[in-house]
């Protein structure tokens, strides 16, 4: 399905806008969305929700052996998945533009600013590690996807709980969390992208632009920086020059963006684990809203089992008797059965459903059949009659009318109906 | 062959829905049943690609979005539950050579999987506003070891069964329009968990009314 | 049976023209409504497979062929070999298949036969394994379409379960010396089936008439299909429905009574085909 694409009106419009310094939604040049974080019911499951952009990520690990040039260190494997339930011109299982550039970015962020200890990842060195996986789902895209993801990745590592392992000898034995607690990842430092776009060739800029700016838009700057105000990686692109003084000034931009983010993750973070100590419910489930009227909740019901096994007798008790026989089946040659009188195969059996006499047709096929499987034995023997099918009898005739040696083959009772049915045939034709 | 099923498992675990949550889809609904949670969203109808164009109907897609990985062939099959119970009940005659997409992403898999699917993909249908000759729901029963029916059973419950069926109900006649079954079972025992995910349906259907006359309640 | 007197032309109006037969209680092939095509079975069909087995219903044909394999056992089930079934339904089955990976109803139609495997417990995984936590004994199922003519699904658990029946696998003994496995082939033994899964597949026609094994024609102007699996003690392995219109429980109750006849004919038509190999050697 394409995107709806914006229409030269809405365009003028939005930059008309933006040159005075107005945003659709009313926010200021530098300001950020609301952002909300959830977490699911797993360990490792955020939600992230960046004004309407929303997105989910969820860690997995699984024992893996671990790459040739690092034997003592764990596997770190992101997948940003453009669903399509976040836009309509997202494509199922299809490698776009955008989802190498935001998985590219991810990695980049993540991965290549170490801030995972991958080497407490290590079970057995050269043998085995754990690979932790990053799956994000985008549900719905209203711009900014990359700050989103990158909030959510971030949130669930530090979220996740991973299995403890006990090595015994050469045995690795995995405690499930009721054997033993689990143990969260060591996470160094929290990089956090945030995203500027320009307009008019880097004459304006915005901070983490919804859907319809970035339409707009000439270039993006995604910078990501943790809080100790260490860049992890910058990345420009949209093809615009930028000047020394713009880079700076939004490196600054985003050293306070990030502060404030990482508070808030924290604070997210030290909620959830409240409220799992608290030992109350915590997951999807809670955190969707009460007070709206699109949504509704239901406490636990019991289902009335009157009369249901008297249905299910009444049901089960009508049913028509089984037949006590069924029919026999037909085993012409070994290895070869037949059951039913219905329609049979129509390679080449079409010219026998003529046939008035139904006896006849029986035989007949008999005859086929024992012919068939005299063919077999001369195929074993010999080995030049490639013929196996029943059906292609016909054919045989038509294609090596010499074959002096097979009518004496048949047996005399058979050979005699057979070249009587044969030539039946070919007078129809 | 007559033990009645113990009332303390035929329960449906507190369930909720929220419709029109997301922006982009035209439909959109996330459906909860205890800890099993799933999203939908419904674009639609709307152009539709040559190779897929059916002259008489709108041509309806089922995505499922597992949530580690990528989908394998058990979400095919689920899809193709799904799709075919969606195709049933919606009026896909009325919007010829267009195009319907339904993606239901996973948010935790808790036990009956494929009737939350079910529940959140007519809620997101109904959300869309899509014209529909009935609505449909899903019910999950297991049959534990000793031959007890539990409804709505949790993962847990799920894995110690004996059979697990899912059958999704219509709002009509309550029939049966889809049918999946794991594990072996006897005919009587099939027909108990027809009738008592009959018997269930009533609740979601209740539900689904509820949660429409609340939605709609301040415009009137 | 009677054919009706007037019917309408197949090809302007090919669903006018079955009900014009529904209508009298028979279907365009001559059949009545609770009839199967005529099944036909040849097991060790190929020769260079552990077992296999050719089945035509009508004229839908379908192929299995099983190889077995040592492999290790998995973390998850160290005392369980385990069975990969796979079903290809290629472009020159029918012209509705596309060449390219496997479409939605193939890979439907795999998980399906997987489904039906586990449910029935046809073999029990247990005895493929040869060593606990080391070596069992994997088995790929393969079945392909060689035509497709309606109710492939049948057709295949029919191949599947005499191809089952018709596979030997070699002795393998361990060496304890070397701990490597030593694989006898003079001599092989039959696999252990411990039920015989059988399909019986239905279409709904005009949301109320139940027809029994249907042709592709029947099934792409259907409104509805199901599938019932039962086995030899009635017990029912699958009822899959994948949706279309609904049925009441009462239908439901018909077609399994169908089904658990075709389980007993397709159990005596399988056995008497393998005691006719066994007598003949």
């Amino acid at each position: 399905m394409k995107d709806t694409p914006l229409c030269n009106c809405e365009r003028d419009f939005l930059l008309k806008a933006i040159e005075e310094k107005k945003r659709l939604d009313g926010r200021q040049t530098y300001d950020y969305r609301k952002i909300k974080i959830t977490f699911g019911t797993d360990y490792g499951c955020c939600f992230v929700d960046l004004g309407k952009t929303r997105v989910m990520a969820q860690v997995s690990c699984e024992l893996v052996a671990p790459k040739d040039n690092r034997p003592n260190e764990g596997i770190m494997f992101f997948n940003v998945e453009l669903s399509p339930m976040a836009s309509p011109a997202f494509e199922q299982g299809r490698q776009s533009e955008l989802s190498v550039k935001l998985n590219r970015q991810l990695e980049r962020c993540l991965r290549n600013s170490k801030c995972i200890d991958t080497e407490s990842l290590c079970v057995v060195s050269g043998e085995k590690v754990w690979q932790i996986r990053v799956d994000v789902h985008m549900l719905n895209h209203d711009g900014n996807l990359m700050d989103a993801v990158s909030i959510a990745a971030i949130t669930a590592l530090c979220h996740f709980r991973r299995p403890d392992v006990g090595i015994q000898g050469d045995e690795v034995t995995v405690y499930s969390p009721e054997e033993r607690d689990p143990i969260p990842l060591s996470i160094y430092h929290m990089p956090i992208s945030v995203s500027f776009s320009f307009f008019q060739e880097g004459t304006y800029l915005l901070v983490d632009p919804c859907e319809r700016e970035e339409r707009v838009m000439d270039g993006l700057l995604m910078i990501a920086m943790n809080k100790h105000r260490e860049i992890c990686s910058i990345q420009s692109s949209g093809g615009i020059m930028l000047l020394k003084e713009q880079v700076m000034r939004c490196s600054k931009i985003a050293s306070v963006k990030v502060s404030e983010i990482t508070e808030l993750i924290n604070k997210a973070l030290e909620n959830d684990k409240k409220a799992r100590k608290a030992g109350g419910r915590c997951g999807f489930a809670e955190s969707m809203p009460q007070e709206r009227i699109t949504a509704l909740k239901k406490d636990k019901t019991a289902v009335e089992m009157t009369d249901v096994s008297e249905r299910a007798n009444e049901i089960v008790q009508k049913a028509e008797a089984l037949p006590q026989t069924v029919p026999s089946p037909v085993v012409p040659v070994p290895g070869v059965g037949q059951v039913g009188q219905g329609p049979q195969n129509t390679w080449g059996l079409d010219e026998e459903e003529d046939e008035e006499d139904s006896d006849e047709e029986q035989e007949e096929q008999v005859t086929k059949m024992e012919e068939e499987h005299s063919e077999n034995k001369e195929e074993s023997r010999g080995g030049e009659v490639v013929e196996i099918s029943d059906s292609e009898e016909e054919e045989v005739v038509i294609l090596h009318p010499e074959k002096p040696d097979r009518t004496p083959k048949n047996t005399g009772s058979t050979s005699h109906q057979k070249v009587a049915a044969s030539s039946k045939k070919r007078t129809k034709k | 062959m007559m033990e009645v099923c113990g009332s303390s498992n035929v329960t449906l675990r507190e369930f909720g829905c929220e419709q029109s949550l997301l922006s982009r889809p035209d439909g959109s609904a996330s459906f909860i049943q205890g800890d099993t949670s799933v999203m939908a969203g419904v674009y639609g109808p709307a152009e539709v690609k040559v190779s897929k164009e059916i002259y008489d109907r709108a041509t309806l897609e089922v995505l499922i979005q597992p949530k580690v990985g990528l989908p394998s062939v058990r979400e095919r099959s689920q899809e193709q539950c799904v799709r075919e119970t969606c195709e049933a009940s919606l009026l896909l005659s009325l919007h010829p050579r267009s195009s319907l997409t339904l993606i239901l992403q996973v948010l935790h898999d808790d036990g009956s999987l494929l009737s939350c699917f079910l529940n959140a993909a007519c809620m997101a249908l109904m959300d869309a506003g899509l014209p529909m000759s009935c609505l449909f729901c899903g019910v999950t029963c297991a049959i534990d070891a000793d031959g007890q029916i539990i409804t709505d059973p949790t993962a847990a419950q799920e894995k110690q069964s004996r059979a697990l069926m899912t059958f999704a109900i219509d709002s009509t006649e309550h029939r049966v329009m889809m049918s999946s079954t794991k594990g072996s079972f006897s005919v009587y025992e099939l027909q108990q968990c027809i009738a008592v995910s009959q018997k269930a349906s009533e609740k979601i259907f209740q539900f689904y009314r509820d949660s429409v006359r609340r939605r709609y309640s301040k415009t009137l | 049976v009677h054919p009706p007197c007037f019917v309408q032309p197949r090809t302007a109006e090919p669903l006018e023209y079955h009900r014009s037969f529904l209508k009298e209680n028979c279907r365009s092939d001559g059949r009545e409504l609770s009839e199967f095509r005529a099944t036909t079975l040849n097991i060790g069909s190929i020769s260079t497979a552990d077992g296999s087995a050719l089945v035509k219903v009508g004229n839908t044909t379908v192929i299995c062929g099983i190889k077995a394999e040592l492999t290790n056992t998995t973390v998850e089930t160290p005392g369980k070999g385990y069975i990969v079934p796979n079903v290809d339904l290629p472009p020159l089955c029918s012209s509705r298949f596309r060449p390219g990976p496997p479409g939605e109803q193939a890979q439907a139609a795999s998980q399906f036969i997987a489904d039906v495997i586990e449910s029935s417990e046809v073999i029990q995984t247990e005895d493929l394994c040869i060593e606990r936590g080391k070596l069992c004994w994997v088995l790929y199922c393969d079945i392909m379409c060689l035509d497709y003519d309606g109710n492939v699904l049948d057709a295949c658990i029919i191949a599947l379960l005499a191809a089952l029946k018709n596979t030997k696998l070699p002795e393998v003994i361990i060496n304890t010396e070397t701990s490597t496995p030593e694989v006898n082939l003079e001599k092989k033994q039959s696999l252990h089936i411990h039920k015989h899964p059988v399909g019986a597949s239905f279409c709904v026609f005009d949301d109320s008439i139940l027809i029994v094994d249907p042709t592709s024609e029947e099934e792409s102007l259907s409104t509805a299909q199901l599938t019932v699996v039962t086995d030899e003690e009635g017990q029912l392995c699958s009822l899959h429905k994948p949706g279309g219109t609904s049925l009441p429980g009462e239908k439901l109750q018909e077609c399994i009574s169908r089904a658990t006849t075709r389980q007993r004919e397709i159990q005596k038509l399988v056995d008497k085909v393998i005691n006719s190999v066994k007598t003949a050697q």
